[in-house]
């Protein structure tokens, strides 16, 4: 997949399965504050992002660090070139 | 997905922002709506605290009862002035313990839940009715759950404690009052809950209380309101995936965004 590939893909699940506004899915934009995505939330974006990428991403401690949708889509990209080598 | 996107096609606004609300209605009903909050305040705030100096095990259940009362108060008020329509308000709707599910329109709505027939019902709320002084030891009482200081998975346990101990649930899965009329994003907890539990869902429709008291606005309208219970919705079909609770929360909000459709072009939606 390429970056733009990974960024549509989790922007598109995103939209559909939390009901979000494609245009509020800006790289900066925070989880919490401006998503408006509470824990639980986070918990199955996790599991949706899983099967839609189809790997496990949840025991990465990186994913710790994640505060903003741009994060998340570096996250993935790594994540792509850390199973790819 | 937005909240219209469900509807095959697409409903007129309801939201009457900015329209004129009726002085006379205003000023007729606001203060019998007053009165009545004086009484049972200032009733049953002293008998429920008595019963909490006795250690009444069943306290917070009888001070859902006190609310549930002083809400049928309300709507059998606002009934007199205005049209109040029910459609599968009956207990049998309503298999207990249950987990409702409201639209929100306006800060009228926790007042027509008196309308439903549970009484032993636990609000989920935001924090800012806490702040109301008067509603505020009630609350506390009845052991209702303030959504935006729990975390979600406290909110969820204590839910589910409420749900063992026998009382039903009610949450507003928006989170926010709509300003247009149409159903917002709909947030997971209470979906979660019920696929965690096994216990009924019931989807409960609210038309017209943004036409009765328009957000922003002092003055209320003399406007038709109408609740609508939907059939009940099991949650075992939901229970297989990690994230059944998603698919149960997508089929919920196409119910009811379908149903308020049906109820804004005058039809009745499909009730119990």
């Amino acid at each position: 997949m390429t970056d733009k590939e990974i960024v549509d893909l989790v922007n598109k699940t995103l939209a559909e399965e939390f009901e979000l506004d494609p245009a509020s899915l800006r790289p900066e934009a925070g989880f919490a504050e401006d998503l408006g995505l509470d824990s639980l939330d986070t918990v199955d974006m996790i599991i949706v992002l899983e099967q839609a990428f189809r790997m496990k991403i949840r025991d990465n401690e990186a994913i710790r660090g994640i505060r903003t949708l741009g994060d998340l889509h570096a996250f993935l990209i790594e994540a792509r070139d850390a199973r790819g080598a | 997905m937005s909240g219209g996107a469900d509807c095959p096609c697409p409903p007129a606004p309801l939201a009457v922002s900015g329209r004129p609300g009726s002085l006379p209605l205003t000023l007729v009903l606001a203060p019998l709506l007053a009165l009545w909050t004086v009484l049972v305040v200032g009733l049953g705030l002293p008998v429920l605290m008595g019963l909490k100096l006795v250690r009444l095990r069943r306290l917070a259940e009888a001070a859902r009862l006190v609310i549930w009362w002083y809400g049928r108060g309300c709507v059998a008020l606002i009934r007199a002035f205005v049209p109040v329509r029910g459609r599968g308000l009956s207990p049998a709707s309503f298999p207990q313990p249950c987990i409702v599910v409201a639209n929100h329109l306006s800060v009228l709505d926790v007042y027509f839940m008196g309308a439903q027939p549970v009484w032993n019902m636990c609000f989920v709320v935001k924090s800012w009715p806490w702040r109301i002084p008067f509603y505020r030891p009630f609350m506390r009482l009845a052991g209702y759950l303030d959504s935006d200081r729990l975390p979600a998975e406290e909110l969820l346990a204590r839910s589910r404690a409420v749900l063992e101990a026998g009382g039903s649930v009610l949450f507003f899965p928006e989170g926010r009052r709509s300003r247009d009329g149409n159903l917002g994003r709909f947030h997971s907890g209470a979906f979660a809950l019920a696929v965690a539990t096994g216990r009924p869902l019931v989807p409960l429709c609210l038309a017209g209380t943004d036409r009765l008291l328009p957000p922003g606005s002092r003055l209320l309208n003399p406007a038709e309101v109408t609740l609508a219970a939907l059939p009940a919705v099991a949650p075992a079909p939901f229970a297989a995936g990690p994230v059944g609770h998603i698919e149960l929360r997508k089929l919920v909000k196409k119910r009811m965004s379908e149903a308020l459709a049906a109820l804004r072009s005058g039809a009745d939606p499909h009730t119990p």
